[in-house]
């Protein structure tokens, strides 16, 4: 029955409206527009304070128009008819002329001039509340890319209002990713808004070694502290902790500040002001009776300050002796100054639990960084292990065949502009370069001084001087880019702590595909084998028909072939620059010799030790690599005190050789 | 047999090295020729820059001759010896700088109505000198930078120190040859990445400045001060080269030049091989620091980049070339080629036109500097030093042969045949 009457109610009224408003074909019990004249006086007052209500009952609603009243009033696209009271949305035509559209059928009402209407305009107070309205639509959009959007709007800007809408559809969420999403925001927002206690502290106890940065970032502000002071330390629950004056934690000047704060001492005055009133009160060469003088000593500053105090010239002020006195009469302490102690106490407990796994975490993060340090200190070492470490060779010009493997990447960059193709072309042409710039060292200038390291070392010193000015002569000195083919970027991400770059994985594998090649050429091969002999033995290797000239020649020319590849994988990793190479050489050198001259394994492990280490103490003391340079190069000084000949040393007569 | 057969009675050192007569006249009349020409007492044909530069070069003389001591005579490579002579510049710059410093705030404070505390000045030269580096603050090793009799001695026993303590544990483990190189290259580097943090205490990257001016010394001239620096390091060279002659005559000088030729067998004959390279290159290294002590302040300026290991390297360069194992080599050497790269490097040099490519020497010199450097080494090891052998009609042995030692490097068989 009564749907009928309602009915009749409608059709009637409808008719009494048309019969009213020819040109208007709105109707005022469409139920949107119903719920819009209940709270017609607060929509057309606009105040942040009573507007609540309304968008309450809009987004509780149910209608499927109430979105498009929230957007369009947010928009200050809704106007109200000033004789009738009902509202519409419009656009404007002209300056004077609106089209008005009724919200229950989306249908044109007609052109009317705007002084019939009111536009309504919310200040952004009351846009806020109208837009955390409107998330609860978002957040049941069919589609689930809005949906999606939605939820990165609260992620990036939430407030309490938010807490509920979520609430709301959390539960109906169909899609299992953003239902994942949701509940997690949800338990977030609770920590953050709700209104229990004990609500909170579940949401805190279920985020139990969660390691993500927004769980921390929620939890973090629960567990401020404020200094606090009292005669005695309070038996209470929010106390965090007690501080002496005069730690690292809490200096005696800010104790004291918080005590005069509190009116709990006087005014302490500092050096600064007690010269300006010194200054102020000069009388004729003195202050205080006090000759000028004598006052270029604190002491006598505050003789003559007293003195002031007496003749009632300045105020009293505490002396240092009266500020350590007066502290030790007091407790110092930290409360919890933000939320509940049983919250923060929770939460205190939950970040304890998630810092330790962090801790693990970042170990394990540090371990991989160390990982791919060890790894481009092998690839630029290794070189140097066969012409230092197998052939006795003290090649100072390593370096630099490094910088010109990695500029044989950049040219040929200039030429191929893939970059996949261009980074496999530049690796053999990179070791060809240096292979035939090894051999021509050899022939030209080492093999004359096989018996001399001492002028070996200084032989290639100035071919290394000369190459790395011919380098700047040639490309200048700003640094050139060696870009990484696309499929290099980024990197592979455990957690929001754990994650290694492409390119350091790609320098690790680089560096394991060297190790083998090294291994093979060595022990599985007749060059490796030809090698082996004629170092160990030249005289007895010719006398076998191997020619010692041309192994030395071929394996001093490998050497600094594998020196040009890895300068292409360091020029990936880091800019190329003339001088790229002087930045590796000592530690190159490091590697090859805390490591044990004459072995490959040893290299690596020299390698590790020396990136370990070198991340080790860039923890400890961060933001410094300057420093843990240091250290490290200071450490390894120290290491070869107590192993002279590395961590693997040769033994026998391979020693000898 | 008496002992005058055994041990014929020793003539005077000046006898037995005519040359180090020659070589202390030489430098006198230098000394002399430049006062005469020079503006502060003279007639002003060398410009005060000039001079500067000259006295500078002695002293990068009076450090190559600690080089050619260690490196010519003892057989250690050391690509140290460039750190030392900066430790030695920066003690004497601290206090330089602290001392003008002071001047200045102390000018500026006596203005103010209130005598200034002992603590307002020291914090207001705190402030000047650390500003650039965002302290404001005194680093506690600038505890004695008040006092120039305690940072002169700084100037001697830091390096003296630190050589001491280095080359103990160097040598006691018995690192020799390229592995001790590589190890004192090492130590430099950590020790110029140590100076270029701002933390250090010294001023990172920007150093100490504004040493050309002697503290309390304000009214003199620069022209007359940079005699008197001339004459200083004319007159350290000539103490430091009578004392490496002095150090390399007698029975002592025997035994060092027989640790460079083989080490092992002068230890086998019961000669403290640690000990004497330790004294060597503690000595060397207080050489150097006072050379540096005397170079910073002509100069005017020292930073971090001054003790980068390539500074050492180009050290190792100036005395190989000059001929290393006898001293005036190693001086000729270091005036020869640091005055050469001042003329290629300081643009006064003329750029030569090939048509296709015009040579700018800014650019190109350092290359011929790297490539002559292997020519000496490969065809003139004696270096320049070796044209005064063509003088005095000595010839070198013909370097073939095998080894005479075990150690790689050691005296061939020919060599030792004279």
């Amino acid at each position: 029955m009564s749907v009928f009457r309602r009915f009749f109610v409608a059709a009637l009224s409808l008719l009494v409206t048309l019969a009213a408003l020819p040109v208007s074909a709105q109707d005022a019990q469409a139920p949107i527009q119903r719920l819009l004249q209940e709270h017609g006086e607060i929509i057309a007052k606009s105040s942040r304070r009573t507007i609540g209500p309304a968008i309450d009952a809009l987004a509780a609603s149910g209608l499927d128009e109430a979105q498009t009243v929230l957007e369009r009033w947010r928009e200050k696209e809704m106007w109200q008819n000033k004789d009738t009271g009902l509202f519409v949305y419009a656009e404007e035509i002209d300056r004077r002329t609106i089209r008005t559209f009724d919200f229950a059928t989306s249908e044109a009402l007609g052109e009317f001039e705007d002084k019939a209407y009111k536009q309504l305009k919310p200040n952004s107070g009351i846009r806020g509340l109208i837009s955390a309205a409107l998330v609860r639509f978002q957040l049941t959009d069919p589609n689930p890319q809005a949906r999606t959007a939605a939820l990165n709007a609260i992620e990036r800007d939430a407030d309490e209002t938010h807490l509920a809408a979520l609430r709301a559809v959390v539960d109906a969420e169909s899609d299992a990713n953003i239902a994942q999403r949701m509940k997690r925001l949800e338990r977030l927002l609770t920590i953050r808004f709700a209104e229990e206690d004990a609500e909170r502290i579940a949401a805190i106890q279920s985020f139990e070694g969660d390691l993500g940065v927004d769980v921390r970032a929620a939890l973090n502000p629960l567990v401020v502290t404020r200094l606090d002071v009292d005669s005695v330390l309070p038996n209470d629950a929010d106390v965090v902790r007690q501080i002496e004056p005069g730690t690292d934690a809490l200096d005696v000047d800010s104790a004291y500040a918080l005590l005069v704060s509190k009116d709990l001492a006087v005014e302490r005055i500092s050096r600064d002001a007690q010269k300006a009133a010194l200054i102020a009160n000069i009388d004729g060469g003195s202050v205080g009776g006090i000759q000028l003088a004598s006052l270029n000593t604190e002491a006598g500053r505050d003789l003559a300050y007293t003195a002031l105090v007496q003749q009632g010239a300045v105020e009293p002020a505490a002396t240092d002796a009266e500020v350590r006195e007066t502290l030790e009469n007091f407790a110092f302490f930290e409360r919890y100054s933000a939320v509940s102690p049983e919250v923060a106490l929770a939460a205190q407990a939950v970040l304890k639990g998630i810092e330790n796994k962090v801790a693990v975490n970042q170990t394990i993060d540090l371990g991989l960084d160390a990982l791919s340090l060890a790894s481009i200190y092998f690839l630029a070492a290794i070189g140097l292990a066969i012409t230092f470490g197998v052939m006795g060779v003290i090649n100072m010009a390593h370096g630099e065949f490094i910088m010109m493997g990695a500029y044989t990447g950049y040219v040929v960059q200039l030429f191929v502009p893939d970059y996949t193709l261009s980074i496999l072309l530049a690796i053999p042409l990179a070791f060809m370069v240096t292979f035939g710039a090894g051999v021509a060292m050899e022939r030209l200038v080492i093999r004359w001084l096989y018996h001399r390291p001492l002028e070996t070392l200084l032989a290639t010193f100035g071919i290394s001087i000369a190459l790395q000015q011919l380098a700047k002569n040639i490309f200048g000195t700003q640094a050139r880019p060696l870009t990484a083919p696309g499929w290099l970027d980024g990197s592979l991400v455990f957690n929001d702590i754990v994650s290694i770059s492409y390119i350091r994985i790609a320098i690790f594998v680089l560096a394991l595909l060297f190790l083998a090649l090294f291994l093979i050429v060595m022990n599985r091969t007749r060059l490796g084998l030809e090698v082996r002999a004629v170092t160990q033995n030249p005289r007895m290797a010719a006398s076998m028909g191997i020619n010692p000239d041309r192994i030395n020649m071929l394996t001093f020319g490998f050497g600094s072939g594998i020196a040009g590849i890895a300068g292409v994988a360091i020029g990936l990793y880091a800019k190329v620059t003339s001088e790229m190479g002087s930045d590796y050489i000592v530690q190159s050198f490091m590697t090859v010799v805390v490591g044990g001259v004459g072995n490959i394994w040893g290299t690596l492990l020299g390698a590790t030790m020396v990136g370990t280490l070198q991340k080790g103490i860039e923890w400890l003391n961060p933001s410094n690599t300057l420093a843990a340079q240091t250290y490290m190069i200071l450490f390894i000084i120290l290491f070869i005190q107590f192993r002279p000949k590395g961590i693997i040393a040769l033994k026998g007569r391979a020693a000898e050789a | 047999m008496t002992d005058a057969t055994l041990a014929p009675a020793r003539q005077p050192i000046v006898r037995r090295y005519p040359v180090l007569l020659v070589f202390l006249g030489c430098l006198a009349l230098f000394t002399l020729g430049v006062t005469i020409l020079s503006e502060g007492f003279g007639i002003g044909i060398i410009s005060t820059s000039f001079v500067k530069t000259l006295g500078k070069t002695l002293c990068l003389c009076l450090v190559a001759l600690a080089m050619d001591l260690v490196w010519g005579y003892c057989g250690i490579l050391s690509l140290g010896h460039m750190a030392f002579f900066g430790i030695g510049g920066y003690a004497i710059g601290m206090w330089l700088m602290y001392a003008r410093t002071e001047i200045i705030v102390v000018q500026s404070l006596s203005a103010a109505p209130l005598p200034p505390t002992a603590q307002e000045i020291s914090d207001g030269i705190a402030t000047q000198i650390f500003g650039v580096v965002g302290a404001s603050e005194f680093p506690p090793i600038w505890a004695v930078a008040h006092s120039l009799p305690l940072q002169l001695a700084a100037v001697v026993l830091v390096p003296g120190l630190l050589a001491l303590v280095f080359g103990w544990l160097a040598f006691r483990s018995r690192v020799t040859g390229v592995y001790l190189s590589i190890l004192t290259q090492a130590m430099t580097l950590a020790l110029a990445l140590y100076l270029f943090q701002n933390d250090s205490g010294l001023r990172g990257n920007n150093g100490l400045s504004g040493l050309q001016n002697l503290p309390g010394l304000g009214h003199v001239p620069q022209s007359t001060i940079s005699i008197w620096f001339f004459w200083a390091s004319a007159l350290a060279l000539g103490l430091g080269y009578i004392l490496c002659t002095w150090v390399v005559s007698g029975k002592f000088g025997s035994v060092i030049r027989a640790i460079r030729d083989d080490e092992s067998r002068v230890r086998f004959l019961g000669y403290p091989v640690e000990a004497y390279k330790l004294f060597v290159f503690t000595l060397t290294a207080v050489i150097a620091a006072i050379a540096g002590a005397l170079y910073y302040p002509q100069a005017g300026i020292i930073n971090p980049a001054e003790i980068a290991p390539i500074a050492s390297i180009y050290l190792a360069v100036w005395v190989a070339i000059g001929g290393r194992g006898r001293l005036y080599g190693a001086v000729i050497g270091a005036a020869f080629v640091s005055l050469l790269s001042t003329y290629f490097t300081g643009g006064q040099a003329p750029d030569i036109n090939l048509g296709f490519y015009t040579i700018q020497w800014v650019n190109w010199w350092t290359v011929l500097l790297g490539l002559s450097f292997v020519v000496v080494t490969l065809f003139a090891p004696k270096g320049l030093g070796g044209l005064f052998d063509l003088i005095a009609a000595r010839t070198a042995p013909d370097r073939h042969g095998a080894d005479l030692g075990p150690d790689v490097g050691a005296l061939r068989e020919k060599e030792a045949e004279k």
